[in-house]
């Protein structure tokens, strides 16, 4: 049965749209098929870490919820984009990067209805196993959205003040909409902290599971998005609790 | 018991004026928010699975079934049978454009 997994953290420049992407090219190395939807339409980005510029995006995400396409229409296979030896499929559903288009949708709205429907419409057509849900950061109806039909939620905090609070909002929400696999990941984590310290602390407030503590990586910082990071460094301690987090997820 | 549960859950129902969004679900009682968040994560359930769900009667289910479709969260699926209903979740509202003033999404979650 096909999982849809929905990546959130309630403050921007956690790390989300890289986490998503990197959960999506390691579950792929598997030879799972795999989509991706970038709902962050304010502010889209993850077509950048797969590669994906404007003029590749014959659709987006926002042609669909206007009802110029359908939902596999908007879907690039972008398999080819990531390098590595991928054994599945990568299918990125971009929003749009047009301001105007990215204008209009906020201005308007759109249905959710076919949000939620499409995502069903891309799992079945293009036969997916995992359906990831980069999320807008905060909490918006797309987001609770994503949360209500997700089989499993990754909540991506660094160890910050600001973090702390708004997080416990996320989890509390989620946790009032019954997700059935709640992990949490706590990123950018500065190296002189103990790890497991703030595994436990964190664990201990949220009352939910740490999946991963990722240290801050200079590595990751000056690839600035332009690649996968579990690609490009394959041994990589941050690849290392990435594929610790990708395993939970399947379990 | 049960009764009172059904009375809750039909009266809340018919107190909305608006179609069901994400953020309505984690207002509603028990066993009403369970319930639609399980059905909503199928996307697709029988009447039976609901109604078990739910701990209602059949008939006390479908009445429940029948206030979400006119608040569009589902619509009875073409897999129906004379024996079984089949609904699908839609969760068919409109989001809220930010140029107009939020109806709160905070007081809600509070």
């Amino acid at each position: 049965m096909s999982k849809i997994i929905s990546v959130h953290s309630f403050r921007g420049g956690t790390g989300k749209s890289n986490t998503t992407a990197n959960i999506a090219a390691l579950l792929a190395m598997d030879g799972a098929r795999v989509g991706v939807v970038d709902t962050d339409i304010a502010s889209p980005g993850i077509h950048v870490l797969f590669n994906l510029d404007e003029a590749d995006m014959a659709y987006s995400l926002n042609d669909y919820l206007w009802g110029k396409c359908t939902i596999e229409q908007a879907a690039q296979d972008v398999t080819g984009h990531v390098g590595g030896e991928i054994k599945g499929q990568i299918f990125l559903i971009p929003s749009s990067i047009k301001a105007g288009e990215i204008a209009r949708i906020l201005r308007e709205g759109y249905d959710v209805g076919l949000l939620n429907d499409g995502f069903r419409d891309v799992i079945e057509k293009l036969k997916l196993d995992y359906l990831l849900i980069d999320t807008h950061p905060g909490l918006n109806e797309e987001t609770l959205l994503s949360i209500a039909i997700s089989n499993a939620l990754v909540i991506i905090m660094r160890p910050d003040q600001q973090d702390y609070q708004g997080t416990a909002v996320t989890v509390d929400v989620a946790k009032k909409l019954d997700v059935p696999k709640m992990l949490m990941l706590i990123n950018k984590t500065p190296t002189s902290l103990d790890f497991d310290d703030v595994r436990s602390r964190v664990e201990q407030i949220y009352n939910a599971k740490v999946g991963a503590v990722l240290p801050h990586s200079d590595e990751m910082m000056t690839l600035a998005s332009s690649g996968i990071f579990s690609i490009r460094f394959p041994d990589h301690i941050v690849t290392k609790g990435l594929r610790s987090l990708v395993d939970q997820l399947k379990s | 018991m049960s009764e009172t549960n059904f009375e809750r859950t039909v009266s809340e129902l018919q107190n909305r004026k608006e179609d069901i969004r994400p953020s309505d679900v984690i207002l509603f009682s028990e066993p009403l928010r369970s319930a639609l968040n399980y059905v909503i994560r199928l996307g697709r359930f029988s009447l039976t699975e609901f109604s078990e769900k739910l701990g209602f009667t059949r008939e006390q289910a479908r009445k429940v079934t029948e206030l979400l479709i006119q608040r569009n969260l589902i619509v009875v699926s073409r897999f129906s049978t004379t024996d079984e209903t089949y609904y699908e979740s839609r969760l068919s509202a409109l989001t809220r454009p930010l140029s107009r003033p939020s109806l709160d999404i905070w007081k809600k979650i509070d």
